[in-house]
């Protein structure tokens, strides 16, 4: 059968930290760890196949295996559900493919505080679904609600589509615990408090670990924040005969001022027709509409009912037209469901051919998303007349703090590829595609990625010219806590750190 | 291997992978997982290559050149085809039937295992299980006797012949095993003024055979029984177990094409209209607290939930505590598509779970209306404190009805 990929010594030893249950060698078990759902080079999959696949259980088995990877030089690469599409949990260099699912355990709900204390690899569904007789929820919501897990939020820093009302992922978790690239494990919150939420006493360490994709450790438990489950709920959809009147709109609506307001979002014309394509779920709109803003609020009644009436007033004003009841309150769902439907990929002929989802997620302000918006879709064209390869799947954006009128946005635009038929020519084109959409976005003061992470190939170029001096703060960190860059080396162009 | 069976093998995995490309790069570009968390088998092992999306990805990296069946055969057990990963799946749920593009986790599946047996890539106890299925002609249920001699032994004494235009088909864990499921079932028949025989020689339904991917032996099985139904002037079919309802409504019409002519119907089906037209009156009170276990085939498989519902709302005295049909798509009690056999433990801790999230309804009761799920639920039940007993629906019907059942 399959030979080995890794030595007999080290498979004794993960063996001996974690049973023979715990270790796969298999090839199966390899490859399908390998892929996220971006797209992928998938006739260059057999270079990204790490070479032995570990499933703990418990802080002290990742520690166990951390210190045997930096003793022997072995890369890490933690993986919590593989949906994060920015390649942070594909393997660059082999080695051990850290699998955190079977770390699911709730270990805490304290509802006078109003924290829970979870494993990396729980589903916030699940968890939800645990908290919801409490009246409690924990508010993290992203497109990958269903199947994504709190580890792998906080390695890419997720975005959550009702932020706006109770903050991101790096919003809700009060302290994490993180297995270091050498093997130590320390727990990061605000000061040293567990459940504290704000804190003065030493540097704010917190940030560092949300986003860094694997490259400083292993989060191995965290303790989230629990809010109220809203009495109320409101939704309301307007539609708009241009993208203008409807940016407009956007901006007026995000401006309002209520805290209840949990998120504003617009879809432009692409994007609407990329929807009313042969969705069988979708509720029809009228052909005169071009753009689509949608607005929800959560909260008590006392907030949320007159808060409504408001938003109402401001959507109409600002030239929006009420897109009934059905549509407001029936569509809300497909933010969960509607971006990954391969057979609604389409060639320049019209033919249907099955697409994987690309979506370049920038954070921009609004006042440069007009311009954005009409130069990315120009770089698409230019590729999609080219290459024959990729599809129009259209922009949205989405207000990140809808009640501070200086809230930036993240817009993406999500780009169908057809990957069955991709070669070397195909993917350095969608590579270079993506280094323009990239350029742009730096050009109007942006930065490459709002939630999902800059780590893949072609975004990750851009890096050090975003960040400047701060990417060598960040090569500065990364030495100091992982001398032999065992943990998820190549990402991040951090190797850069070890070159003399 | 020799050379030649080498060639041959290599042959039917690219036919395979031809065959199955497409739809399984449907799965592998769709970005989202949001199948693997109503995964039965996923919920317990936690591992990634068990989970319906490694399934199609796998066939997307054998065209690659990446993996062979041998490489992935074993990963293909880990799966009980519940089919909750193909409604929870956006393509299905989205533009499914547009394209016709319904995501078959199910069906590449059975074919998967079908093509490790073709490539002599065998399971162990699989192996065995069709070897003695094939020398008995029923299924070898654990510790009782087995064979044609006695696969009408439950139905002693109660007068049934062979013939008819209605047959009662009894699958072979109830005609062995659990005996007073078909007992009971007999005796609603007969209280609901429904004719019906027997076959002259029932043979097991091949379904088990066909999911663990021992097509041949499944067909062999399917010409013998539908042989048998057209000797006796047979055209409607009513099965007790799903398992045999989704044989006769999905495999046996793709081994007979359009000739095949038989209606099928699902006891719960059947029950619920006797009981709705008042030709099966439940009278009796059952004072119990109960909640009810939608059998995969029928709920997930074949969108059946509301006739077994209707039902146990029918019976006096039964507090039933409902979980709704669409919460039931993550439930599974782990012991169909053979997994039982080759997996013990995975269908026990399965079956654990089930009994766990029917003891949160604070039940004494399970309710199941498949047999095949209940040696494993019961022995769950009997391993909790308080015990939650498990019994079939027609049994509870047959006791509403003031039916005694002898056993």
């Amino acid at each position: 059968m399959t030979e080995r990929a890794i030595s007999d010594a080290v498979y004794d030893e993960l063996v001996g930290i974690l049973g023979p249950d715990g270790v796969l060698t298999g090839k199966s078990a390899r490859w399908n760890r390998t892929r996220v759902p971006a797209p992928f080079p998938v006739h260059r999959w057999h270079e990204h196949v790490p070479d032995v696949v570990v499933l703990p259980r418990t802080t002290e088995q990742v520690a166990e295996i951390v210190r045997l990877a930096n003793r022997r030089k072995l890369p890490v690469v933690p993986r919590a559900a593989g949906t994060g599409l920015t390649d942070g949990a594909t393997p660059l260099n082999g080695g051990i493919l850290l699998d955190v699912k079977r770390m699911n355990e709730i270990r805490e709900i304290d509802l006078l505080d109003r924290t829970v204390t979870v494993q990396p690899g729980l589903n916030m569904l699940k968890l939800n679904e645990v908290l919801q007789p409490h009246g409690v929820m924990f508010p993290d919501d992203p497109a990958s609600y269903p199947c994504s897990m709190i580890g792998g939020r906080i390695g890419t820093s997720g975005w959550s589509l009702i932020g706006a009302r109770y903050g991101h992922t790096r919003d809700l978790v009060c302290s994490l615990e993180v297995v270091l690239p050498t093997g130590e494990v320390v727990r990061i919150g605000e000061g040293g408090g567990r459940k504290v939420r704000k804190a003065s006493t030493g540097f704010t360490l917190k940030p560092l670990f949300f986003g860094h994709e694997g490259t400083l450790g292993v989060v191995t438990e965290a303790t989230l924040e629990l809010v109220p489950r809203p009495q109320a709920e409101f939704a309301a959809f307007f539609g708009y005969r241009d993208y203008d009147t409807a940016w407009r709109s956007t901006g007026a609506l995000a401006r309002s001022g209520f805290a209840t307001l949990a998120g504003v979002v617009l879809f432009d014309e692409w994007k609407l027709a990329y929807l009313r394509r042969d969705d069988e779920a979708y509720i029809e709109q009228p052909d005169w509409l071009k753009s689509v803003v949608a607005v929800a609020m959560y909260g008590n009644e006392a907030e949320v009912v007159p808060a409504a009436r408001e938003i109402m007033r401001i959507g109409r004003e600002s030239g929006g037209t009420y897109l009934g009841d059905e549509v407001s309150q029936g569509d809300w769902a497909a933010r969960h469901d509607r971006y990954a439907i391969p057979l609604h990929g389409r060639l320049r002929s019209g033919e249907v051919v099955p697409m994987s989802w690309h979506c370049e997620d920038a954070a921009l302000n609004y006042s440069v998303l007009p311009q954005v918006h009409e130069e990315w879709h120009a770089i698409a064209d230019r590729y999609i007349e080219r290459y024959g390869i990729f599809d129009d799947w259209g922009i949205f954006a989405y207000t990140n703090g809808a009640y501070k009128p200086w809230g930036d946005y993240l817009v993406e635009i999500d780009i169908g590829i057809w990957e069955q038929r991709l070669d070397d020519e195909g993917w350095a084109a969608w590579l270079n595609c993506k280094r323009e959409i990239t350029e742009v976005t730096l050009k109007y003061g942006g930065s490459i990625s709002a939630c999902h992470g800059a780590s893949r190939a072609g975004d990750v170029d851009y890096v050090p010219q975003e960040l400047g001096g701060a990417f060598d703060v960040m090569k500065k960190i990364k030495r100091t806590l992982d001398p032999n860059n065992v943990m998820n080396p190549g990402k991040y162009l951090l190797d850069q750190a070890y070159e003399d | 291997m020799s050379s030649d069976e080498s060639t041959e093998a290599g042959d039917a995995q690219r036919e395979f992978v031809e065959q199955w490309r497409d739809p399984a790069y449907n799965c592998f570009s769709s970005g989202h997982k949001f199948c693997r968390n109503v995964c039965p088998v996923m919920q317990v092992t936690r591992n990634e290559n068990h989970s319906p999306t490694a399934f199609h990805a796998n066939i997307v990296a054998m065209e690659q050149g990446g993996l062979t069946v041998a490489d992935v055969a074993e990963d293909y057990v880990h799966c009980t085809q519940c089919g909750a990963c193909e409604l929870r799946c956006p393509n299905t749920l989205m533009a499914g039937d547009f394209y016709r593009a319904r995501t078959r986790t199910v069906d590449v599946v059975k074919a998967m295992r079908a093509l490790a047996v073709e490539s002599g890539l065998e399971q162990p106890n699989w192996k065995r299980w069709v070897e003695a299925t094939v020398d008995r002609k029923n299924e070898p249920v654990l510790d009782v006797p087995v064979s044609q001699e006695n696969v009408a032994k439950w139905a002693e004494g109660l007068g049934l012949e062979a013939g008819g235009e209605t047959i009662l088909f009894v699958d072979c864990e109830a005609a062995f095993y659990r005996t007073s499921l078909p007992r009971a079932v007999a005796l609603i028949l007969r209280a609901g003024g429904v004719e019906f025989g027997l076959m002259r020689e029932q043979w097991c339904c091949g379904g088990p055979a066909a999911e663990m991917g021992y097509v041949a032996q499944s067909r062999e099985f399917a010409e013998h029984n539908v042989a048998d139904w057209r000797a006796i002037g047979a055209r409607r079919i009513i099965t007790l177990d799903p398992h045999d309802y989704i044989t006769f409504t999905e495999d046996y019409p793709r081994y007979f094409g359009p000739a095949y002519e038989f209606e099928i119907v699902h006891i719960t089906e059947l029950v619920a209209e006797l009981v709705r037209d008042g030709k099966l009156q439940l009278s009796k009170p059952i004072e119990r607290v109960a909640t009810y276990h939608d059998p995969c085939r029928l709920n997930k498989r074949k969108g059946i939930h509301q006739s077994p519902r209707e039902i146990l709302r029918a019976i006096p005295g039964l507090d039933f505590r409902d979980v709704d049909h669409v919460t039931q798509w993550a439930y599974c009690s782990g012991a169909g598509a053979g997994l039982s056999i080759e997996r013990p433990e995975l269908t026990r801790a399965i079956s654990g779970q089930r009994l766990d999230r029917a003891a949160q309804l604070d039940v004494d009761l399970l309710v199941s209306a498949c047999v095949w799920s209940e040696r494993p639920l019961t022995e769950a039940g009997e391993h909790r404190e308080p015990r939650i007993e498990v019994r079939d629906l027609m049994e509870l019907v047959a006791e509403s009805a003031g039916l005694e059942v002898t056993p």
